[in-house]
């Protein structure tokens, strides 16, 4: 490579800053002007004023400087449009160092004048130092899909793909059941209006069905997902439908002379096997019957039927010879497909939390026992067409009894509330009021937990009649002979026990990951969180995962309401859309690998907190540029600073910290040099010199993408260089925005504090410490009682 | 005097086929035993180089001086900068020496 020789301007604005009053900036101009590689030096009063810009212009454009280090206080602000200004005449918006005195304490006054000078001016050799080492930068663009994979046809992915298709982007929807609309389909009622979901979910469909965007493939898994966001590469495997599903009509015929008659799936339940057999009509309602060639479930879209193969008789091709459409095609096979999409959205939902497991309140050992799910099945009846039951509305179920946080909120079953059950339940009692006022309801709960507009379901519930009782049942028996239920439950009004007579209990369970959550888990590489949830950043960026370009919304990553889930959808979505672009633009401060010093020892792959990393062809780690989020914790920990982040390459960072003078605030006071987090502890750091707080003089501070970035090489590098202590600053636990790089660090700077001991050197001079982004008096006491210490610890004995 | 590897800390390159002190050693003797720790497996062989101590990035290794330069308990210890290493010699009396060496400056 041609050796570079830079020339750099060197411009000192004082824009009528704080600057001026403490230090002598005409003296210092006159200093570094004849700095090594400085062609231009200059005080300016005002960047903006025309004259001295044109001069910068015509100087870059005839290459009498090639870099520009600007001296001064600046707002983000303003660094983008000078960088752009200058852009324009062809300098590379990376040729530029920002070097702000004022955030590292210059403009305080009262310090010692010799000090400020001091440290000002190693401040400005430090800036010198990288600028000489910038190089101009551009970014990356990357082929990309536009396709979104969603992964699970509920009421979120059916909801956000119809949006997208809106927008114009194509979608894979993947179902693993025959039909499509989730656990949402099989509700009777939405709250708070009490409408029929169905309506809001065919609306959606309708949508999809008038595009040619969108692509179902039901009764299909994820198998498995290679390549990176832009450019996956999703494997499916298709199960056979055995209908061909262009040629049925959906005629029924079929059904009609299917032999079979066998119970229902579990899927409302939850539950591994069946409970008790409960006779009579309601028995009939809730353990249907089916055939074993059906309509898709949970909604009959695709329109076309399904053979369930378990349940056909061996040998029995009824239906194949019945179909007038010649639909039935009983080998049919397994397919597999691929798909290549730009990102993934995964909807994988819920299911209800087995109530068996909740022994005492009796589920599947008594008949009328039921789930809050299998009761909506239960009030859907009448318009599912199942409900020519007359008993429905009789006084055969005349008092019904409501258990609230069955399982929930408990930490032998799930330790979270599920956060809908509460209204469920009012919603539930409420249409039973509604629809036969002779009904008594009873709700047995701990807490009603109805935020928001719910409450009015709440009051609604009230004004009907429906009983209330704080207390859950101690007891719940099944009397044989009448076949009643019978509670016994404390009356918190009056303190004594009373029983109580039912005809019906509804247990409301909690949810828990869908099944099958953790197969997706293991294909996608997603954490989840220790309920089984996929782990998210659940409050700044609730639909991130950990992984670059896979999302994930709805119940897959936290119990919500259906409104919550198809918003969750959509924010997914909209994040998803920088990947469906047909490219994607990544920024060139991403991490480069030198293979000259890399010993393939693979740290920064295990330790990347987002797995961006890949071998290239000769086992060499490269980073996915679109996974990476450039936080630099691979060249945090490379043991032979073999990783770079571009713009803040370790060795640009080397001779920052090489240029320091580390006596500049003379020969008794200690010097601090702190690494700190850009996105919270320095901003702390910055918020406590702009308020005026007591920042002590001692402390220089070098801002870093995340505390994970720093290197011990680099810590070293202080302390040999006779920097007293070396502070790194980060997140605190949890809160890193990089998952991990807190911890990271906080473990690297434990290892060399025990190096430093056994080099006799009090290990405390290397400290970890954690900072919020308001913590500004803080970050002053923190510095001020290190400090303290270190004037206890006396000099670095590298000092010279 | 051979590496000694602090079994606490060494977490094995975690589990990698070969530690940075088994690629590193000139004299291919740091291997990794049954429990994912790394050890010498010829303690006379060694000639006390220590690159396995500079290369370790948890910091596990220690060398012993050799009892020609130095009696035991004299240290040697290398704290490695991005382009240098800085030396603390702490000998039987307890006398600390520190050095600091530039490495070669690589070509471009």
């Amino acid at each position: 490579m041609e050796k570079v020789v830079p020339k750099i301007g060197l411009f000192l604005c004082v824009q009528g800053g704080r600057l001026s009053r403490t230090i002598d900036v005409n003296a210092m101009a006159g200093k570094f002007a004849k700095a090594k590689n400085v062609v231009r030096c200059e005080v300016v009063n005002d960047v903006w004023d025309p004259p001295f810009l044109d001069s910068i212009k015509k100087d870059v454009e005839s290459s009498n400087i090639d870099r520009i280090m600007w001296v001064g206080r600046f707002t983000q602000h303003q660094i983008k449009h000078i960088e752009g200004e200058l852009a324009a005449t062809g300098l590379n918006v990376y040729l530029h160092e920002w070097c702000d005195l004022e955030e590292q304490g210059i403009g305080i006054e009262g310090t010692d004048p010799a000090v400020l000078k001091r440290k000002a001016e190693s401040l400005v050799q430090m800036s010198l130092a990288r600028t000489r080492l910038l190089v101009p930068l551009a970014p990356v663009e990357l082929p990309a899909s536009d396709a979104l994979l969603i992964i699970g046809a509920g009421v979120a992915g059916i909801h956000t793909a119809a949006t997208l298709v809106g927008l114009g982007k194509r979608v894979h929807l993947v179902e693993k059941q025959s039909g499509v609309g989730g656990k949402v389909a099989l509700l009777s009622r939405f709250y708070p209006r009490l409408c029929d979901p169905h309506c809001g979910l065919q609306f959606a469909l309708d949508k999809l069905l008038r595009s040619d965007l969108v692509e179902f493939h039901t009764l299909s898994d994820v198998v498995s997902l290679e390549g990176g966001p832009g450019n996956f590469e999703a494997r499916i495997k298709k199960r056979p439908r055995y209908v061909n599903e262009q040629r049925c009509n959906a005629c029924g015929a079929c059904t009609a002379v299917c032999p079979v008659d066998a119970p229902a799936s579990l899927a409302l339940t939850g539950e591994s096997s069946a409970g008790p057999v409960v006779s009579g009509a309601i028995g009939d309602l809730l353990q249907p019957k089916q055939k074993a060639v059906h309509a898709a479930i949970p909604m009959a879209f695709p329109s076309a039927f399904v053979v369930d193969r378990d349940l056909c008789p061996p040998g029995c091709n009824e239906c194949e010879k019945k179909c007038p459409a010649q639909a039935v095609d009983l080998n049919q096979s397994e397919e597999d497909q691929i798909l290549r999409v730009g990102a993934v959205l995964v909807t994988t939902g819920w299911d209800p939390y087995p109530l068996s497991r909740v022994s005492e309140f009796g589920y599947q050992r008594y008949p009328r026992i039921i789930s809050n799910l299998e009761m909506e099945q239960l009030l859907g009846a009448d318009r599912l067409g199942l409900g020519s039951h007359p008993e429905l509305s009789s006084a055969d179920l005349k008092e019904i009894g409501f258990v609230q946080c069955a399982g929930s909120r408990d930490e032998r079953h799930l330790p979270y509330c599920s956060s809908v059950c509460c209204s469920v339940t009012l919603k539930q009692a409420v249409h039973l009021k509604e629809t036969n006022p002779e009904t008594n309801c009873y709700v047995f709960y701990i807490d009603v937990r109805s935020p928001g507009f719910d409450e009015d379901l709440y009051r609604r519930a009230r004004n009907l009649g429906v009983v209330f009782n704080r207390e859950l049942p101690s007891r719940v028996i099944s009397n044989p002979v009448t076949g009643k239920l019978e509670l016994q439950v404390i009356d918190p009004a009056l303190n004594a026990p009373m029983e109580v007579n039912l005809d019906l209990l509804v247990l409301a369970g909690g949810m828990t990951p869908a099944q099958g959550t953790s197969d997706i888990a293991q294909v996608l590489n997603l954490p989840q969180n220790s309920y089984g949830f996929f782990e998210s950043h659940y409050q700044c960026h609730p639909e991130e995962s950990q992984r670059t370009g896979i999302y994930v919304a709805g119940c897959a990553r936290e119990p919500m309401k259906v409104s919550h889930a198809i918003e969750s959808g959509h924010l997914a979505a909209m994040k998803a859309l920088s990947f469906l672009e047909g490219s994607i633009l990544i920024e060139p401060t991403y991490p480069v690998v030198d293979k000259a010093k890399c010993d393939q020892c693979k740290r920064c792959m295990e330790s990347c907190p987002f797995s961006s990393f890949v071998f290239d062809e000769k086992g060499f780690p490269i980073p996915d540029l679109a996974r990476c989020r450039q936080c630099g914790n691979c060249m945090g920990l490379c043991p032979l600073n073999a990783v770079s982040l571009g713009h803040n390459t370790i060795k640009q960072m080397a001779a920052k910290v090489g240029a320091i003078n580390p006596s500049f605030m003379g020969d008794k006071e200690p010097t601090v040099l702190a690494f700190l987090c850009q996105n919270d502890a320095y901003k702390a750091a910055r918020e406590a010199v702009d308020k005026g707080l007591p920042v002590p003089p001692n402390v220089i501070l070098i801002k870093v993408p995340c505390a994970g970035s720093v290197n011990n090489a680099l810590v070293a590098d202080a302390l040999s260089n006779g920097i007293d202590g070396v502070l790194v600053g980060g997140c605190q636990d949890g809160q890193c925005h990089y998952v991990k790089g807190n911890q990271l660090v906080q473990k690297r700077s434990a290892d060399l504090g025990d190096k430093l001991k056994s080099m006799m050197i009090d290990p405390s001079r290397v400290r970890f410490a954690t900072l919020e982004i308001r913590d500004a008096s803080k970050y002053v006491d923190l510095m001020q009682s290190y400090i303290a210490e270190l004037r206890v610890m006396g000099p670095n004995p590298f000092k010279i | 005097m051979p590496p000694r590897v602090d079994r606490e800390k060494c977490d094995g390159c975690n589990a990698q086929q070969e530690p940075l002190c088994e690629q590193v050693c000139p004299g291919d003797l740091m291997a990794l035993g049954e429990d994912k720790k790394a050890y010498c497996r010829s303690r006379r062989d060694c000639w006390d180089c220590m690159s396995c101590t500079k290369i370790c990035p948890v910091g596990a290794i220690e060398t012993r001086m050799p009892y020609q330069l130095g009696y035991h308990v004299a240290k040697l210890i290398p704290m490695m900068g991005t382009d240098s290493i800085t030396w603390t010699c702490i000998d039987i009396n307890g006398n600390v020496e520190r050095f600091r060496y530039k490495n070669r400056i690589e070509p471009e």
